[in-house]
């Protein structure tokens, strides 16, 4: 930082106005990143001042991380620059709803809770799970295209957003797509920064597609005793005419957790978690199906009640272990969906050598696979575990990235792992929007 | 390939006869194609990719000369994993072609645009391209993966990943739909798509128009996404009818051709409601497919609808405007209106359910009196389109065709974005020129369209 932290400060505030810049030293360490706590905070209020701040901030060669409600900042190498913290929360308007559209577009700042609320009201919902839930902000789903296990039924944010308005390092608020749901004119700029986790340009406001909300919803649950049974289910449920909208394999030990008995875990195995949904007729239809899948290979079935706030656990991984444990560290693979249990197997052995308390959450359907190390382990242990689990990954024909973790293990490893032959082509991308290197530095792949 | 007699082949593609390349290249391989981009590189030659040449907006035809490269012979699947779902093709591969390999399996490769018969998978990635099954499953986009490409200075690279989530930029993302202005795909992984249990073809038909586009929004509105809801009007009804005998009625002003698909008591269940919101907006009568051939039938029939218009007119112009589908009422009555202005006969026949217009104009090119009126027609159509918050192509792609058109749509910032990700990958703008972004000579204008040329 060349300037005098005062007179950023003051820039800023003339800027976006004096109250919506921050600098007490308590809002400041609520906004640490990786530890790093920023000078201070601005929260603008429309779409040109955050383009404003971009620009001020791309001048003067302040590093900035834009935030929505914070949900997913620990995802990212360590922050090793970090002046100012760009809050989105103050947008949060509705600028176009059109309920018989089954379109809409709001600000980044809103909260997914919110957004909910909204549209569930027309009987609509962007059926997404994301980490953080309703916490979290669809600027920031987006920019971390968050997806959860509903993926399986309905795919990510990718697939949702139509359009998006862009403030960008030079000052300027761009768009990309429409609000439309079809629509093929111009680069779809809209992908390029779905998961770009902020390094391009500020994502201020989408429009996405809506979904009608299935009139009920299930869940079943199937003991699945081996990781060979728990196989052979995931084929057997993917080759029938049942398309779950969620469909999760559960070790033991995140069985107990999520039944709240931890100690009684050694007795409980792993279970299939299989949420579809429909009409009445339609769920008693996939119920019999399951029954009949089940008993195939000896596995109980159960229709588990309540599961919403279990569910909401599942996609919410690192913020409902944290209220338990201390360090959590949580890993994301993402293989073909036939490595998923060979994988799972992998991992576990290595963490009882580790011996490491393992819970795992496998989103079998599409091969997402989350593994959670669930006490404070040395770092250099635990980055000899990741390491070889990323090697693992890979043999497969995966990635592996570190969601959340102690803060001193980004020093031993990379949280994304390695680019491919694309990664020369990234950096370009970078250079060609933000070649101050403003938004988020050396956090992303390859060092971006 | 380079006789004039040869070359004459590629001059155009469905939507006109535009200009010849200076030489044709049939590559075999990624290693072919990357030869070749060099010697474009080092005689500064333009390079245009070309799969089958069915598309609709000019973005296969070398409208600037030089090199065109047919993928005609890369037309290889080079793997199918059925318990990823995941299939690796060349992109000369027809779109159909990879949906009846993993038929018998019980998969299919979900976006099904009309030309699929003939249209290559690569042609589809540079367009995005849609069809009739988008309503439910998406477009192109939402079905690839990942992709070799290789770029203008014969660099290969991958993007995407055939698993979910790969950490990075999403450049597949932005490759997709680039129309070949940014590298030539060399290879895709695609998604399969599991055949659905049971699938129900109702046809409404309808007295009034107006009554079929309300039924549209009419049918979302109550929570049911059908697979495709397609619409056609009176007038191309009875030229699908004589061409292809598919059973239509001759003497109706609309149909609405609708699909559900899934599980059997959701398809029952959701054809009994659509058939209940179709009565409600005065449908005449909703009949329902009752076989297989019943259904390949009626699809024939709207899949064949452009050959069929074909037979009735010399030339006709198709737009591909999108509006949000509650708009349709109003949008049918002004192309209704603009039909009365410049005394033209437009049909229209189009994905009602995603709102993407394709009104069809019919004239004589040996007309040109008749044949400036159309391009105004089709002009006000789009210019309408925007003005209702839509967008200027659902599916056909900018091409040759709109460039001129983009910046009704977007702004000089919007546009300098994407002139940015162009001169990343295609700084000297060798690769498919003309194409996508304006040329900044005749802003707001359509191009090519009506040059002549005959219909498909």
């Amino acid at each position: 930082m060349t300037l005098a932290v005062d007179s950023v400060r003051a820039d800023l505030a003339a800027l976006v106005g004096p109250s919506h810049v921050l600098a007490y030293p308590a809002a400041c360490v609520a906004l640490a990143v990786d530890g790093k706590i920023p000078d201070c905070a601005v929260a603008p209020a429309t779409a040109e001042e955050v383009a404003a701040v971009l620009r001020y901030a791309s001048e003067h060669h302040l590093a900035l991380i834009p935030r929505g409600h914070g949900t997913k900042l620990s995802m990212g190498n360590l922050a090793r620059r970090y002046d100012v913290a760009l809050s989105l929360r103050e947008l949060n308007r509705v600028s176009h709803y059109e309920p018989a559209d089954l379109t809409i577009s709001v600000e980044a700042g809103m909260t997914f809770g919110e957004f909910q609320n909204l549209v569930g009201r027309n009987g609509l919902w962007l059926p997404l799970d994301p980490r953080g839930g309703a916490e979290s902000s669809i600027g920031g789903i987006i920019a971390a295209n968050a997806a959860g296990p509903l993926r399986q039924g309905f795919g990510g944010p990718r697939d949702m957003v139509l359009g998006l308005k862009i403030a960008t390092t030079d000052g300027k608020v761009a768009k990309t797509g429409g609000r439309v749901v079809k629509n093929v004119a111009g680069y779809d700029l809209g992908k390029l920064l779905t998961g770009s986790f902020g390094t391009l340009g500020v994502i201020v406001e989408a429009s996405l597609k809506l979904f009608p909300k299935p009139p009920e919803r299930a869940t079943f649950t199937m003991r699945a005793g081996t990781l060979g049974i728990a196989r052979d289910l995931r084929r057997s449920i993917l080759r029938s005419p049942v398309d779950p909208m969620r469909l999760v394999l559960v070790d033991s030990l995140a069985t107990a957790l999520l039944g709240d008995s931890a100690q009684a875990h050694e007795r409980l195995g792993a279970e299939l978690w299989i949420e579809v949904g429909g009409s009445h007729r339609v769920i008693e239809r996939c119920e019999r199906e399951l029954r009949q899948l089940a008993s195939a290979v000896g596995a109980p079935l159960a229709r588990l009640e309540g599961a919403e706030e279990a569910w909401e656990h599942v996609s919410n991984l690192a913020l409902w272990l944290q209220h338990k444990y201390r360090d959590v560290t949580l890993l994301k693979a993402a293989l073909p969906v036939v490595a998923s249990e060979e994988f799972l197997s992998h991992a576990q052995q290595e963490a009882e050598a580790e011996r490491i308390a393992l819970a795992s959450f496998a989103q079998v359907g599409v091969g997402i696979v989350h593994l959670c190390a669930l006490q404070e382990t040395m770092s250099a242990s635990l980055a000899g575990w990741v390491t070889r689990l990323r090697q693992a990954a890979t043999d497969l024909g995966g990635t592996l990235v570190i969601e959340h973790c102690p803060v001193d293990l980004k020093s031993h490893v990379d949280v994304w792992g390695a680019g491919g032959d694309d990664l020369a082509a990234m950096r370009k991308m970078k250079y060609a929007w933000d070649r101050k290197e403003v938004l988020v530095p050396w956090r992303f792949v390859g060092g971006i | 390939m380079w006789r004039q007699e040869d070359l004459m082949l590629y001059e155009y593609d469905a939507l006109s006869s535009l200009r010849q390349p200076d030489v044709v290249a049939f590559p075999r391989s990624t290693e072919h194609v990357v030869q070749i981009a060099k010697v474009a590189l080092r005689h500064n030659l333009p390079l245009v990719a070309r799969g089958a040449g069915t598309g609709l907006s000019g973005g296969s035809v070398a409208t600037e000369g030089g090199i065109l490269l047919v993928f005609s012979r890369m037309k290889q699947i080079l793997e199918i994993d059925l318990e990823n779902q995941r299939a690796r093709v060349q992109p000369g591969v027809v779109n159909l072609d990879l949906s009846l390999a993993v038929a018998d399996e019980g998969y299919y490769y979900a976006p099904d645009p009309s030309s699929q018969k003939a249209c290559t998978i690569g042609g589809n990635v540079a367009e995005n391209s849609g069809g009739p099954h988008t309503l439910a499953y998406g477009v192109t986009t939402n079905h690839v993966l990942a992709l070799e490409v290789v770029l203008p200075d014969g660099e290969v690279i991958h993007t995407g990943a055939s698993h979910w989530d790969r950490p990075g930029y999403d450049l597949t993302g932005v490759f997709v739909g680039s129309e070949g202005t940014l590298g030539i795909v060399t290879e895709a992984t695609v998604r399969l798509s599991r055949k659905p249990e049971a699938v129900k073809t109702l046809l409404a038909i309808y007295d009034k128009v107006v009554d079929a586009t309300r039924t549209v929004a009419a049918i979302t509105a109550r929570g049911i996404t059908p697979a495709a809801l397609e619409m056609m009007d009176g007038f191309c009804l009875r030229a699908v009818e004589e061409a292809t005998h598919a059973g239509y009625p001759m003497d109706c002003a609309a149909v609405l051709l609708i699909e559900v698909e899934g599980l059997k008591e959701a398809v029952e269940e959701h054809a009994d409601e659509i058939e209940a919101v179709c009565r409600e907006n005065q449908a005449r009568e909703v009949r329902r497919a009752k076989s297989a051939e019943e259904r390949d039938l009626l699809w024939k029939g709207r899949k064949n609808a452009f050959g069929a218009l074909g037979r009735i007119s010399p030339n006709y112009y198709v737009q591909d405007g999108v509006i949000p589908r509650t708009r349709l009422p109003e949008m049918l009555d002004f192309i209704g209106s603009i039909e009365k202005k410049y005394d033209l006969r437009i049909g229209n026949i189009f994905h009602a359910g995603d709102g993407n217009l394709h009104p069809l104009i019919m004239y004589d090119e040996r007309n040109r009196e008749q044949t400036a009126r159309v391009s105004k027609a089709a002009k006000d159509i789009i210019m309408r389109c925007v003005e209702m918050g839509g967008s200027i192509t659902g599916e056909h792609g900018v091409g040759f065709e709109k460039s001129d058109l983009m910046p009704l749509i977007f702004s000089d910032d919007d546009l300098e974005l994407m002139s940015r990700v162009k001169n990343l990958f295609n700084p000297l703008g060798r690769l498919n020129p003309g194409k996508l972004l304006p040329t900044g000579k005749m802003c707001g204008e359509l191009r090519g369209g009506l040059a002549g040329g005959g219909p498909v």
